[in-house]
């Protein structure tokens, strides 16, 4: 449909049920991009073994491992490649804990295929997207309980008043020109916040992920 | 630089000082005033019998001389027992006078007097031991029997006795009919005997009050020197004077002299309340009265009645001068009632104890000794300002278990509400685990199941219809999951997920979706939102959307967002749902299938209204359809309308 002119990007496209798969990469495919799929995680290491994709496509629930392993593998690797889950429910119970190791947002397996495509091309393009329901999830963090909330570990203590305003902008359906408006930013500041908030919420070293943890009360030693 | 020093800590001490002068005047004036007033009572003779009965011109036979005098007469003599200054007048009883009981009345004598008429002795005041005590003006009347009587001329003969510690004095003698006389002796009776007795016995009452006090409260030492002063004082008052050497008359000389320890510790007592820390030194308030005291137990009464008059009678004034300053000073710098009513107590005894010193050095026309009298004052001073304080620290009590009674409201109200904030959280927390395992759940099964028929059902054609179908269970899925998760009763929350589902939905039919939020903040928070509420208001949201979608044919999707106030003053969130399609009241060209379809989802969205207790308008015409959902102010505890 939306074939691109310039030299084709690179997509690594990780899912191991096989009809999603073929979907997936026939949406992406016909948008142009240059499509590698893998079903399992070994397979995906060797992709990555012949070269930095530009995008990585992953499902976390794999045959031989977790999804989660190979954001982080990747992120080390080639901090430049784009990084998106695909998800079944956009919950963040599966997403949360792959922005923590460096993905930006998800991509509902159902998704039309053009919307696939969108997002892709958004994603290279420098966007970050970001759900209103993952926003809230991060929100509803930042707001200080007695106890860990249920859910996975989230360490918000680095984001600044202001992305967390945006955030809460973006949890109530807000757009960003909307947010911008309510917070007197100018509009095209907001794609840069949230691209600094999933950095920020990222746990970079096994080092500093004791001490986030320690932090939140979540480990005690 | 220090200019400025010096000028600071002076401003606040100079304001201070204003208001310290103006007070110590004030103070000043008061006392003053009393003095004036104490003077003034005391310049009042007392009202007197008929002059006529007075035997105004006595003759007087003293150390061998005999001599005219006029009373009231001073003796300059300190001591005469053996042979006493003897007084003879001579007075008339009409005959017709002899129906009548005739009496001799003497207001005031010091020490003791034996009155004789016609050379009868009638009565010996030495035997009645009040009588025999200088600082007391007990007044004597004697009755005379009438046989010892003669019609006109009868002869009086007084024969005074002193014995020191002052010299000896005689008022006046009266002699006449008894009920002339009785009166005037009933006066100065109940005032200078009954009186004293009273006072004496109230000394004792705050004897024990004030010991009971000290024991309850040892670390106010104050309250037990207090105690130990009106022991002494009652102690004094009730014991009579040693007319003889016998084995008791030495304590009771030593107790009947006590005055000056009594005023050492009434001394100490005002020092100690004033706020004085006790010294070393301070015993030396205490040397008088103990020099007195070995005088009286290992010296002879007379010694004791000497001493007395050199140390007891200036240690009182001295201890009265130090109180007074005391008790000001107190009064002034603590401004309590206790403080000024010892002040002013201490003045009125300080003046009457000038004048009995007058007295005594014969500087008064009269001799009548008003500073142990006046000592009441100060008994009344210590009861009164007991009482205020005990009042006080009532009150205080009282307040004190008033507060305590608001704060235990106070912290039960908060324990109960943080009760149930901690049982909304715990809630929230189980209703976060159910949802995780859910999601779980689904992720593992149905989830991935209906995805899976998504992605098969795009291979053919044929599977269209079941694409949609299982699109639409995966997106109801989410919508449960969601509306699970706790949003802390902003429903705006639920509807930002709800715009990007929606967005997700028109995007391929190529309609705008246009959402304004009014209100800045959007609706308000309902802490009682609970899940199923937002479901019912997604859905029915939903419902309005798909309408628009499938059977309107719209091109642009309005949704507004708004806080309205009812007329009841309630904040009341309001969502509108508008679009720019055909209406539901034309039903659509191609047949009655989809009119049906829409009329159900009407029902639906009345139904899934009135569940949350929101009011739903619907307008439909021509030019589009218009769904308006105001939020109750409260929303429904149960689900009324689930039955």
């Amino acid at each position: 449909m939306n074939s691109l002119s310039d030299a084709a990007i690179a997509v690594l496209l990780v899912e191991d049920d096989a009809p999603t798969l073929w979907r997936l990469q026939d949406a992406l495919a016909k948008a142009g991009y240059q499509v590698r799929a893998a079903g399992t995680l070994t397979d995906a290491r060797a992709c990555l073994a012949q070269g930095a994709p530009r995008v990585l496509l992953t499902d976390l629930q794999l045959p031989d491992g977790h999804g989660v392993d190979l954001i982080r593998e990747t992120r080390r690797r080639f901090p430049e490649t784009e990084i998106m889950v695909i998800s079944i429910l956009g919950d963040e119970e599966s997403v949360i804990s792959a922005i923590t190791v460096g993905a930006t947002g998800y991509l509902l397996k159902d998704a039309f295929p053009t919307d696939i495509a969108a997002t892709v091309r958004d994603l290279v393009a420098g966007h970050s997207p970001i759900s209103a329901s993952i926003a809230r999830f991060i929100v509803r963090r930042t707001q200080s309980t007695a106890e860990p909330p249920p859910g996975p570990a989230l360490n918000t203590a680095k984001l600044t008043p202001r992305e967390i305003d945006i955030l809460w902008g973006i949890a109530k359906g807000f757009s960003y020109a909307e947010i911008a408006s309510h917070l007197s930013l100018s509009r095209q500041t907001v794609p840069g916040h949230i691209k600094n908030i999933y950095r920020k919420l990222e746990v970079h070293t096994r080092g500093e992920a004791v001490f986030e943890a320690v932090q939140q009360g979540l480990i005690r030693l | 630089m220090s200019a400025a020093g010096d000028a600071q800590p002076d401003a606040p001490h100079r304001e201070r000082q204003r208001p310290l002068t103006s007070r110590l005047v004030r103070y000043l004036l008061l006392q003053a005033l009393i003095a004036a007033a104490c003077i003034f009572a005391l310049q009042q003779s007392l009202p007197g019998p008929p002059a006529e009965y007075l035997v105004a011109t006595l003759s007087l036979s003293e150390r061998g001389v005999e001599r005219p005098v006029t009373p009231p007469y001073f003796s300059p003599q300190r001591h005469a027992m053996d042979d006493p200054p003897r007084f003879t007048g001579q007075f008339d009883r009409p005959a017709d006078e002899a129906k009548r009981a005739w009496s001799v009345f003497l207001p005031r004598f010091t020490n003791g007097v034996e009155i004789a008429v016609n050379d009868v002795v009638i009565l010996d005041s030495r035997r009645d031991p009040t009588a025999n005590r200088p600082d007391r003006n007990t007044p004597v009347i004697a009755v005379i029997p009438s046989s010892l009587l003669r019609d006109g001329a009868n002869t009086v003969s007084i024969r005074l006795f002193i014995w020191g510690p002052i010299t000896g004095f005689l008022e006046r003698v009266w002699v006449g009919p008894d009920e002339k006389l009785r009166p005037s002796y009933n006066l100065r009776s109940l005032i200078f005997v009954t009186l004293p007795v009273v006072f004496s016995s109230w000394q004792a009452i705050l004897a024990v009050i004030l010991g009971i006090m000290w024991v309850m409260r040892r670390h106010e030492p104050a309250y037990g020197l207090l105690a130990a002063a009106m022991a002494v004082g009652v102690a004094q008052a009730f014991l009579q004077t040693p007319m003889g050497e016998t084995a008791f008359s030495r304590l009771n000389v030593v107790l009947i002299s006590s005055a000056p320890i009594e005023s050492a510790l009434v001394l100490t007592f005002a020092l100690l309340f004033s706020g004085w820390k006790w010294r070393p030194y301070g015993w030396i308030i205490f040397v008088p009265g103990l020099l007195l005291a070995l005088a009286g137990l290992f010296g002879n009464q007379a010694l004791s009645r000497t001493l007395f008059l050199f140390l007891a009678v200036p240690m009182v004034g001295l201890s009265l001068v130090i109180m007074a300053v005391v008790t000001a000073r107190s009064t002034l710098k603590r401004r309590n009632v206790a403080s000024l009513l010892l002040g002013c107590a201490v003045t009125i005894m300080l003046t009457c104890w000038i004048v009995d010193l007058l007295s005594v050095f014969q500087l008064m026309q009269n001799r009548i000794f008003t500073a142990r009298l006046s000592y009441s004052a100060m008994l009344v001073a210590i009861g009164a300002g007991l009482t205020w304080r005990f009042a006080r620290a009532l009150n205080e009590v009282d307040g004190f278990a008033g507060r305590l009674v608001t704060q235990v409201r106070e912290a039960e109200e908060k324990l109960k509400a943080s009760f149930i904030r901690e049982e909304e959280r715990a809630r929230a927390a189980a209703l976060a685990r159910e949802r995780t395992r859910l999601m779980r759940d689904l992720h593992d099964g149905l989830g991935g199941q209906l995805v899976s028929i998504v992605a098969l059902s795009e291979r053919g054609n044929a599977g269209a219809g079941i694409g949609d179908a299982a699109r639409a269970a995966l997106k109801d899925l989410r919508l449960v999951i969601d509306s699970m998760d706790d949003i802390g009763g902003d429903l705006m929350l639920a509807l930002g997920s709800w715009r990007e589902r929606a967005m997700a939905q028109l995007r391929p039919h190529d309609i705008t979706l246009e959402w304004r939020a009014v209100t800045p903040q959007g609706l308000p928070v309902h802490p009682e939102l609970r899940p199923w509420h937002v479901i019912q208001i997604v859905r029915l949201l939903d419902e309005a959307l798909t309408n628009a979608v499938k059977h309107a044919s719209a091109r642009r999707i309005t949704v507004r967002i708004e806080t309205l106030v009812d007329h009841d003053g309630h904040d009341r969130g309001c969502i509108t749902v508008e679009d720019d399609g055909r209406g539901f009241d034309v039903p659509p060209a191609d047949g009655s299938a989809g009119a049906i379809k829409a009329a159900r989802g009407l029902r639906n969205m009345r139904n899934r209204a009135a569940r949350c207790g929101a009011e739903l308008v619907l307008d439909s015409c021509d030019q589009g359809t218009r769904v308006r959902l105001t939020l109750p102010h409260r929303f429904p505890d149960s689900d009324a309308a689930a039955g």
